[in-house]
Protein backbone atom coordinates (compact mmCIF):
# COMPACT_ATOMS: atom_id res chain seq x y z
CA UNK A 1 0.00 0.00 0.00
CA UNK A 2 1.45 3.37 -1.01
CA UNK A 3 -0.01 6.40 0.75
CA UNK A 4 1.69 9.76 1.12
CA UNK A 5 -0.64 11.15 3.84
CA UNK A 6 -0.25 7.95 5.87
CA UNK A 7 3.56 7.85 5.64
CA UNK A 8 3.67 11.50 6.77
CA UNK A 9 1.40 10.61 9.73
CA UNK A 10 3.56 7.59 10.65
CA UNK A 11 6.83 9.57 10.44
CA UNK A 12 5.31 12.38 12.55
CA UNK A 13 4.09 9.83 15.13
CA UNK A 14 7.54 8.17 15.21
CA UNK A 15 9.28 11.52 15.75
CA UNK A 16 6.76 12.42 18.47
CA UNK A 17 7.59 9.09 20.14
CA UNK A 18 11.30 9.89 19.80
CA UNK A 19 10.70 13.26 21.49
CA UNK A 20 8.92 11.53 24.42
CA UNK A 21 11.80 9.02 24.59
CA UNK A 22 14.28 11.87 25.11
CA UNK A 23 11.86 13.59 27.50
CA UNK A 24 11.45 10.40 29.56
CA UNK A 25 15.09 9.32 29.63
CA UNK A 26 16.71 12.66 30.52
CA UNK A 27 16.58 11.54 34.15
CA UNK A 28 18.75 8.50 33.37
CA UNK A 29 21.37 10.69 31.75
CA UNK A 30 21.57 13.72 34.05
CA UNK A 31 20.23 12.60 37.43
CA UNK A 32 23.50 11.30 38.87
CA UNK A 33 25.51 14.34 37.68
CA UNK A 34 22.99 16.75 39.19
CA UNK A 35 22.47 14.82 42.42
CA UNK A 36 26.21 14.77 43.22
CA UNK A 37 26.39 18.47 42.21
CA UNK A 38 29.05 17.64 39.62
CA UNK A 39 27.37 19.84 37.01
CA UNK A 40 24.87 22.69 37.24
CA UNK A 41 21.43 21.43 36.16
CA UNK A 42 21.07 23.78 33.18
CA UNK A 43 24.53 22.85 31.91
CA UNK A 44 23.88 19.11 32.43
CA UNK A 45 20.65 19.21 30.42
CA UNK A 46 22.17 21.30 27.61
CA UNK A 47 25.22 19.00 27.30
CA UNK A 48 22.96 15.91 27.40
CA UNK A 49 20.78 17.31 24.58
CA UNK A 50 23.80 18.14 22.39
CA UNK A 51 25.48 14.75 22.98
CA UNK A 52 22.21 12.88 22.38
CA UNK A 53 22.11 14.62 18.97
CA UNK A 54 25.75 13.76 18.21
CA UNK A 55 25.36 10.18 19.46
CA UNK A 56 22.60 9.47 16.95
CA UNK A 57 25.13 9.75 14.11
CA UNK A 58 27.69 7.26 15.48
CA UNK A 59 26.19 3.93 14.45
CA UNK A 60 23.22 2.40 12.56
CA UNK A 61 23.44 -1.21 13.76
CA UNK A 62 20.54 -0.93 16.21
CA UNK A 63 18.38 0.67 13.49
CA UNK A 64 19.19 -2.33 11.26
CA UNK A 65 18.17 -4.75 14.04
CA UNK A 66 14.83 -2.97 14.54
CA UNK A 67 14.11 -2.71 10.80
CA UNK A 68 15.19 -6.19 9.72
CA UNK A 69 15.72 -8.48 12.72
CA UNK A 70 12.47 -8.55 14.71
CA UNK A 71 9.55 -8.59 12.29
CA UNK A 72 9.47 -9.64 8.62
CA UNK A 73 10.20 -6.36 6.85
CA UNK A 74 8.53 -7.58 3.65
CA UNK A 75 5.24 -8.27 5.44
CA UNK A 76 4.96 -4.98 7.31
CA UNK A 77 2.32 -2.37 6.44
CA UNK A 78 1.94 1.29 7.41
CA UNK A 79 -1.08 0.67 9.70
CA UNK A 80 1.03 -1.96 11.56
CA UNK A 81 3.88 0.51 12.16
CA UNK A 82 1.37 3.20 13.14
CA UNK A 83 -0.46 0.88 15.58
CA UNK A 84 2.88 -0.19 17.09
CA UNK A 85 3.88 3.43 17.68
CA UNK A 86 0.52 4.30 19.23
CA UNK A 87 0.72 1.16 21.42
CA UNK A 88 4.18 2.19 22.65
CA UNK A 89 3.15 5.82 23.24
CA UNK A 90 -0.01 4.84 25.14
CA UNK A 91 1.95 2.42 27.36
CA UNK A 92 4.67 5.04 27.94
CA UNK A 93 2.17 7.73 28.91
CA UNK A 94 0.18 5.36 31.13
CA UNK A 95 3.31 4.33 33.06
CA UNK A 96 4.39 8.01 33.22
CA UNK A 97 0.97 9.00 34.61
CA UNK A 98 1.06 6.33 37.33
CA UNK A 99 4.76 6.92 38.04
CA UNK A 100 5.86 3.41 37.01
CA UNK A 101 9.38 2.94 35.67
CA UNK A 102 9.29 1.48 32.19
CA UNK A 103 11.41 1.20 29.06
CA UNK A 104 10.50 3.27 25.99
CA UNK A 105 12.58 0.88 23.87
CA UNK A 106 10.75 -2.25 24.95
CA UNK A 107 7.41 -0.45 24.62
CA UNK A 108 8.28 0.40 21.01
CA UNK A 109 9.39 -3.15 20.14
CA UNK A 110 6.40 -4.67 22.00
CA UNK A 111 3.97 -2.32 20.22
CA UNK A 112 5.27 -3.18 16.75
CA UNK A 113 5.35 -6.94 17.48
CA UNK A 114 1.80 -6.89 18.91
CA UNK A 115 0.43 -4.97 15.92
CA UNK A 116 2.23 -7.35 13.55
CA UNK A 117 0.72 -10.41 15.26
CA UNK A 118 -2.75 -8.83 15.05
CA UNK A 119 -2.24 -8.05 11.35
CA UNK A 120 -0.39 -11.07 9.97
CA UNK A 121 -0.26 -13.65 12.74
CA UNK A 122 2.72 -15.01 14.63
CA UNK A 123 4.43 -16.17 11.41
CA UNK A 124 5.44 -12.57 10.57
CA UNK A 125 7.38 -12.15 13.81
CA UNK A 126 11.00 -13.31 13.92
CA UNK A 127 10.83 -14.85 17.40
CA UNK A 128 14.47 -15.98 17.23
CA UNK A 129 15.51 -12.36 16.60
CA UNK A 130 13.16 -11.07 19.30
CA UNK A 131 14.55 -13.53 21.85
CA UNK A 132 18.21 -13.36 20.84
CA UNK A 133 18.48 -9.62 20.12
CA UNK A 134 15.96 -8.09 22.53
CA UNK A 135 14.84 -10.36 25.39
CA UNK A 136 18.17 -12.05 26.29
CA UNK A 137 20.17 -8.76 26.18
CA UNK A 138 17.35 -7.09 28.16
CA UNK A 139 17.85 -9.61 30.98
CA UNK A 140 21.63 -9.54 30.84
CA UNK A 141 22.27 -5.78 30.52
CA UNK A 142 21.03 -4.55 33.94
CA UNK A 143 22.83 -7.44 35.67
CA UNK A 144 25.98 -6.60 33.70
CA UNK A 145 25.75 -2.88 34.61
CA UNK A 146 25.12 -3.88 38.25
CA UNK A 147 28.21 -6.14 38.29
CA UNK A 148 30.45 -3.58 36.54
CA UNK A 149 29.40 -0.69 38.79
CA UNK A 150 29.62 -2.87 41.93
CA UNK A 151 33.10 -4.16 41.08
CA UNK A 152 34.34 -0.73 39.97
CA UNK A 153 33.10 1.08 43.10
CA UNK A 154 34.60 -1.60 45.39
CA UNK A 155 38.04 -1.21 43.74
CA UNK A 156 37.68 2.59 43.62
CA UNK A 157 36.90 2.83 47.35
CA UNK A 158 39.88 0.60 48.10
CA UNK A 159 42.23 2.75 45.96
CA UNK A 160 40.99 6.06 47.38
CA UNK A 161 40.35 4.94 50.98
CA UNK A 162 43.23 6.95 52.45
CA UNK A 163 42.49 10.17 50.56
CA UNK A 164 40.75 13.10 52.21
CA UNK A 165 37.09 13.03 51.11
CA UNK A 166 37.05 16.63 49.86
CA UNK A 167 39.73 16.48 47.14
CA UNK A 168 38.78 12.91 46.14
CA UNK A 169 35.11 13.89 45.78
CA UNK A 170 36.11 16.91 43.69
CA UNK A 171 38.15 14.61 41.42
CA UNK A 172 35.21 12.29 40.80
CA UNK A 173 32.85 15.24 40.24
CA UNK A 174 35.22 16.42 37.48
CA UNK A 175 35.15 12.84 36.13
CA UNK A 176 31.38 12.97 35.98
CA UNK A 177 31.60 15.67 33.32
CA UNK A 178 33.01 12.96 31.04
CA UNK A 179 31.06 9.94 32.32
CA UNK A 180 27.79 11.92 32.04
CA UNK A 181 28.77 13.03 28.54
CA UNK A 182 29.55 9.46 27.51
CA UNK A 183 26.20 8.32 28.88
CA UNK A 184 24.34 11.01 26.89
CA UNK A 185 26.28 9.97 23.79
CA UNK A 186 25.41 6.30 24.43
CA UNK A 187 21.74 7.18 24.91
CA UNK A 188 21.61 9.11 21.64
CA UNK A 189 23.38 6.25 19.85
CA UNK A 190 21.10 3.45 21.06
CA UNK A 191 17.71 5.14 21.52
CA UNK A 192 17.54 7.46 18.49
CA UNK A 193 18.35 4.45 16.30
CA UNK A 194 15.16 2.68 17.41
CA UNK A 195 13.05 5.45 15.90
CA UNK A 196 15.27 5.44 12.80
CA UNK A 197 14.62 1.69 12.47
CA UNK A 198 10.85 2.13 12.80
CA UNK A 199 10.73 4.99 10.26
CA UNK A 200 12.83 2.87 7.89
CA UNK A 201 10.36 -0.01 8.35
CA UNK A 202 7.54 2.38 7.42
CA UNK A 203 9.45 3.57 4.34
CA UNK A 204 9.94 -0.08 3.31
CA UNK A 205 6.22 -0.73 3.80
CA UNK A 206 5.36 2.33 1.71
CA UNK A 207 7.71 1.28 -1.09
CA UNK A 208 10.12 4.21 -0.67
CA UNK A 209 12.98 1.82 0.24
CA UNK A 210 13.63 -1.74 -0.90
CA UNK A 211 13.59 -4.37 1.87
CA UNK A 212 16.41 -6.14 0.03
CA UNK A 213 18.74 -3.11 0.17
CA UNK A 214 18.43 -1.80 3.71
CA UNK A 215 19.69 1.74 4.23
CA UNK A 216 18.64 4.49 6.62
CA UNK A 217 18.15 7.78 4.69
CA UNK A 218 20.15 10.78 5.95
CA UNK A 219 16.99 12.83 6.62
CA UNK A 220 15.73 10.04 8.92
CA UNK A 221 19.00 10.14 10.93
CA UNK A 222 18.94 13.95 11.22
CA UNK A 223 15.24 14.18 12.15
CA UNK A 224 15.46 11.35 14.75
CA UNK A 225 18.61 12.92 16.25
CA UNK A 226 16.88 16.32 16.45
CA UNK A 227 13.69 14.90 18.01
CA UNK A 228 15.52 13.01 20.79
CA UNK A 229 17.77 16.02 21.50
CA UNK A 230 14.77 18.38 21.74
CA UNK A 231 12.97 15.88 23.99
CA UNK A 232 16.03 15.62 26.23
CA UNK A 233 16.22 19.41 26.51
CA UNK A 234 12.48 19.78 27.21
CA UNK A 235 12.38 16.87 29.67
CA UNK A 236 15.35 18.18 31.58
CA UNK A 237 13.52 21.10 33.12
CA UNK A 238 10.95 18.83 34.77
CA UNK A 239 13.75 16.63 36.12
CA UNK A 240 15.58 19.67 37.46
CA UNK A 241 12.49 20.77 39.39
CA UNK A 242 12.16 17.29 40.87
CA UNK A 243 15.84 16.85 41.70
CA UNK A 244 16.07 20.38 43.06
CA UNK A 245 14.23 19.24 46.17
CA UNK A 246 14.72 15.50 46.25
CA UNK A 247 18.35 14.55 45.83
CA UNK A 248 19.32 10.92 45.40
CA UNK A 249 21.78 9.96 48.13
CA UNK A 250 24.89 9.14 46.18
CA UNK A 251 28.51 10.26 46.41
CA UNK A 252 30.54 11.45 43.41
CA UNK A 253 32.52 8.19 43.09
CA UNK A 254 29.26 6.21 42.95
CA UNK A 255 27.80 8.62 40.39
CA UNK A 256 30.93 8.30 38.25
CA UNK A 257 31.01 4.48 38.35
CA UNK A 258 27.25 4.16 37.71
CA UNK A 259 27.46 6.45 34.67
CA UNK A 260 30.63 4.82 33.31
CA UNK A 261 29.14 1.32 33.74
CA UNK A 262 25.91 2.44 32.01
CA UNK A 263 27.74 4.14 29.15
CA UNK A 264 30.07 1.13 28.63
CA UNK A 265 27.16 -1.35 28.46
CA UNK A 266 24.96 0.79 26.17
CA UNK A 267 27.82 1.71 23.79
CA UNK A 268 29.02 -1.93 23.58
CA UNK A 269 25.43 -3.06 22.94
CA UNK A 270 25.00 -0.43 20.21
CA UNK A 271 28.18 -1.72 18.57
CA UNK A 272 26.79 -5.26 18.28
CA UNK A 273 23.29 -4.02 17.35
CA UNK A 274 21.34 -4.75 20.54
CA UNK A 275 18.48 -2.32 21.23
CA UNK A 276 18.86 -1.95 25.01
CA UNK A 277 16.83 -0.01 27.52
CA UNK A 278 18.87 2.86 29.02
CA UNK A 279 16.40 2.92 31.92
CA UNK A 280 17.15 -0.72 32.80
CA UNK A 281 20.90 -0.34 32.38
CA UNK A 282 21.13 2.81 34.50
CA UNK A 283 18.92 1.30 37.21
CA UNK A 284 21.32 -1.68 37.27
CA UNK A 285 24.37 0.62 37.37
CA UNK A 286 23.00 2.83 40.17
CA UNK A 287 21.92 -0.21 42.21
CA UNK A 288 25.36 -1.80 41.70
CA UNK A 289 27.15 1.37 42.79
CA UNK A 290 24.96 1.45 45.91
CA UNK A 291 25.39 -2.26 46.67
CA UNK A 292 29.17 -2.03 46.15
CA UNK A 293 29.32 0.39 49.07
CA UNK A 294 26.81 -1.31 51.35
CA UNK A 295 24.15 -3.90 50.41
CA UNK A 296 21.63 -2.44 52.85
CA UNK A 297 21.92 0.93 51.06
CA UNK A 298 19.80 -0.45 48.21
CA UNK A 299 16.01 -0.40 48.46
CA UNK A 300 15.53 -4.00 47.31
CA UNK A 301 11.72 -3.75 47.50
CA UNK A 302 11.79 -0.87 45.01
CA UNK A 303 14.19 -2.84 42.79
CA UNK A 304 11.69 -5.74 42.82
CA UNK A 305 8.81 -3.45 41.77
CA UNK A 306 10.92 -2.10 38.92
CA UNK A 307 11.73 -5.65 37.77
CA UNK A 308 8.00 -6.49 37.64
CA UNK A 309 7.28 -3.32 35.61
CA UNK A 310 10.08 -4.30 33.20
CA UNK A 311 8.66 -7.80 32.71
CA UNK A 312 5.23 -6.33 31.95
CA UNK A 313 6.35 -3.75 29.38
CA UNK A 314 6.85 -5.98 26.31
CA UNK A 315 3.58 -7.97 26.62
CA UNK A 316 1.54 -4.94 27.72
CA UNK A 317 2.77 -2.74 24.85
CA UNK A 318 2.20 -5.67 22.47
CA UNK A 319 -1.40 -5.97 23.71
CA UNK A 320 -2.00 -2.22 23.25
CA UNK A 321 -0.36 -2.36 19.78
CA UNK A 322 -2.59 -5.29 18.77
CA UNK A 323 -5.69 -3.54 20.13
CA UNK A 324 -4.79 -0.33 18.30
CA UNK A 325 -4.36 -2.23 15.04
CA UNK A 326 -7.76 -3.92 15.50
CA UNK A 327 -9.39 -0.55 16.24
CA UNK A 328 -7.66 1.10 13.27
CA UNK A 329 -8.85 -1.49 10.78
CA UNK A 330 -12.36 -1.54 12.30
CA UNK A 331 -12.76 2.20 11.73
CA UNK A 332 -11.69 1.96 8.13
CA UNK A 333 -9.04 0.69 5.78
CA UNK A 334 -6.56 3.02 4.14
CA UNK A 335 -5.88 6.37 5.74
CA UNK A 336 -9.17 6.92 7.63
CA UNK A 337 -8.50 4.51 10.52
CA UNK A 338 -5.00 5.77 11.42
CA UNK A 339 -6.08 9.44 11.22
CA UNK A 340 -9.11 8.85 13.49
CA UNK A 341 -6.96 6.89 15.98
CA UNK A 342 -4.27 9.60 15.84
CA UNK A 343 -6.89 12.27 16.65
CA UNK A 344 -8.27 10.18 19.54
CA UNK A 345 -4.75 9.47 20.87
CA UNK A 346 -3.80 13.16 20.65
CA UNK A 347 -6.96 14.19 22.52
CA UNK A 348 -6.33 11.51 25.18
CA UNK A 349 -2.69 12.55 25.61
CA UNK A 350 -3.59 16.24 25.93
CA UNK A 351 -6.36 15.51 28.45
CA UNK A 352 -3.99 13.27 30.47
CA UNK A 353 -1.31 15.99 30.50
CA UNK A 354 -3.79 18.72 31.46
CA UNK A 355 -5.19 16.50 34.23
CA UNK A 356 -1.70 15.75 35.56
CA UNK A 357 -0.79 19.45 35.43
CA UNK A 358 -3.96 20.30 37.41
CA UNK A 359 -3.15 17.62 39.98
CA UNK A 360 0.34 19.02 40.38
CA UNK A 361 -1.00 22.58 40.72
CA UNK A 362 -3.47 21.40 43.38
CA UNK A 363 -0.85 19.34 45.22
CA UNK A 364 2.72 20.49 44.40
CA UNK A 365 4.20 17.80 46.71
CA UNK A 366 3.32 15.21 44.04
CA UNK A 367 5.80 16.82 41.68
CA UNK A 368 8.59 15.67 43.92
CA UNK A 369 7.60 12.00 43.72
CA UNK B 1 21.67 -26.55 22.99
CA UNK B 2 21.49 -26.29 19.18
CA UNK B 3 18.29 -24.22 19.37
CA UNK B 4 19.83 -21.86 21.92
CA UNK B 5 22.95 -21.54 19.75
CA UNK B 6 20.76 -20.71 16.73
CA UNK B 7 18.76 -18.06 18.58
CA UNK B 8 21.55 -16.45 20.58
CA UNK B 9 24.51 -14.93 18.77
CA UNK B 10 27.15 -16.05 21.28
CA UNK B 11 29.88 -14.03 19.54
CA UNK B 12 27.92 -10.76 19.82
CA UNK B 13 26.92 -11.51 23.40
CA UNK B 14 30.51 -12.29 24.42
CA UNK B 15 31.66 -9.11 22.67
CA UNK B 16 29.10 -7.14 24.72
CA UNK B 17 30.26 -8.82 27.95
CA UNK B 18 34.01 -8.38 27.59
CA UNK B 19 33.92 -4.94 25.95
CA UNK B 20 31.63 -3.45 28.59
CA UNK B 21 33.48 -5.08 31.52
CA UNK B 22 36.92 -3.98 30.26
CA UNK B 23 35.73 -0.46 29.42
CA UNK B 24 33.48 -0.01 32.46
CA UNK B 25 35.71 -1.41 35.21
CA UNK B 26 38.94 -0.39 33.45
CA UNK B 27 38.09 3.30 33.01
CA UNK B 28 36.76 3.57 36.59
CA UNK B 29 39.88 2.00 38.09
CA UNK B 30 42.30 4.00 35.92
CA UNK B 31 40.41 7.22 36.70
CA UNK B 32 40.56 6.38 40.43
CA UNK B 33 44.36 6.13 40.00
CA UNK B 34 44.28 9.59 38.40
CA UNK B 35 42.33 10.98 41.39
CA UNK B 36 44.87 9.39 43.76
CA UNK B 37 47.72 10.83 41.71
CA UNK B 38 46.35 14.39 41.59
CA UNK B 39 45.35 14.44 45.27
CA UNK B 40 48.64 12.96 46.55
CA UNK B 41 50.68 15.15 44.21
CA UNK B 42 49.05 18.30 45.64
CA UNK B 43 49.57 17.05 49.22
CA UNK B 44 53.25 16.22 48.59
CA UNK B 45 53.84 19.57 46.88
CA UNK B 46 52.43 21.41 49.89
CA UNK B 47 54.76 19.30 52.10
CA UNK B 48 57.72 20.37 49.87
CA UNK B 49 58.34 16.72 48.88
CA UNK B 50 58.84 17.56 45.19
CA UNK B 51 60.12 14.12 44.13
CA UNK B 52 57.00 12.32 45.39
CA UNK B 53 54.82 15.12 43.99
CA UNK B 54 56.36 14.63 40.54
CA UNK B 55 55.89 10.84 40.70
CA UNK B 56 52.24 11.18 41.72
CA UNK B 57 51.79 13.83 39.03
CA UNK B 58 53.18 11.41 36.45
CA UNK B 59 50.78 8.70 37.68
CA UNK B 60 47.86 11.12 37.27
CA UNK B 61 48.98 12.18 33.79
CA UNK B 62 49.42 8.61 32.54
CA UNK B 63 46.05 7.53 34.03
CA UNK B 64 44.21 10.49 32.48
CA UNK B 65 45.90 9.88 29.13
CA UNK B 66 44.78 6.20 29.24
CA UNK B 67 41.18 7.30 29.97
CA UNK B 68 41.16 9.76 27.06
CA UNK B 69 42.72 7.24 24.64
CA UNK B 70 40.23 4.54 25.74
CA UNK B 71 37.24 6.84 25.19
CA UNK B 72 38.47 8.11 21.79
CA UNK B 73 39.35 4.56 20.67
CA UNK B 74 35.93 3.25 21.75
CA UNK B 75 34.03 5.93 19.82
CA UNK B 76 36.28 5.50 16.78
CA UNK B 77 35.69 1.73 16.70
CA UNK B 78 31.93 2.27 16.93
CA UNK B 79 31.89 4.91 14.23
CA UNK B 80 34.05 3.03 11.73
CA UNK B 81 32.84 -0.60 11.95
Amino acid sequence: MHSEPLIILVVATALAFDFTNGFHDTANVVATSISTRAVAPRVAVTIAAILNFVGAFISLKVAATIATGIVAAGAITLPVVFAGLIGASVWNLTTWYFGLPSSSSHALIGGVVGAMIAAKGTGAVQFAGLLGKVIVPAFISPILAFAIAGTAIAITYRLTARLRPGPAGRGFRHGQLFSGGMLALAHGTNDAQKTMGVITLALIANGNISAAHFAVPAWVVISAASAIALGTYAGGWRIIRTLGTRIIKMDAAQGFTAQTAGAAVVLAASHVGYPLSTTHVMAGGITGAGAGKRLSAVRWGMAGNMAIAWLLTLPAAAAVGAGTYAATTTIGNGTLGPFVIAAIALAAILSLMVRRARELTANPADAKQ
Amino acid sequence: MTLAATIIDAHALLQLLYASVIAGVGICVVYACAVVGVTRSNERRRAHDHRAATLYGALASVALAICVVAIVAGITIMATK
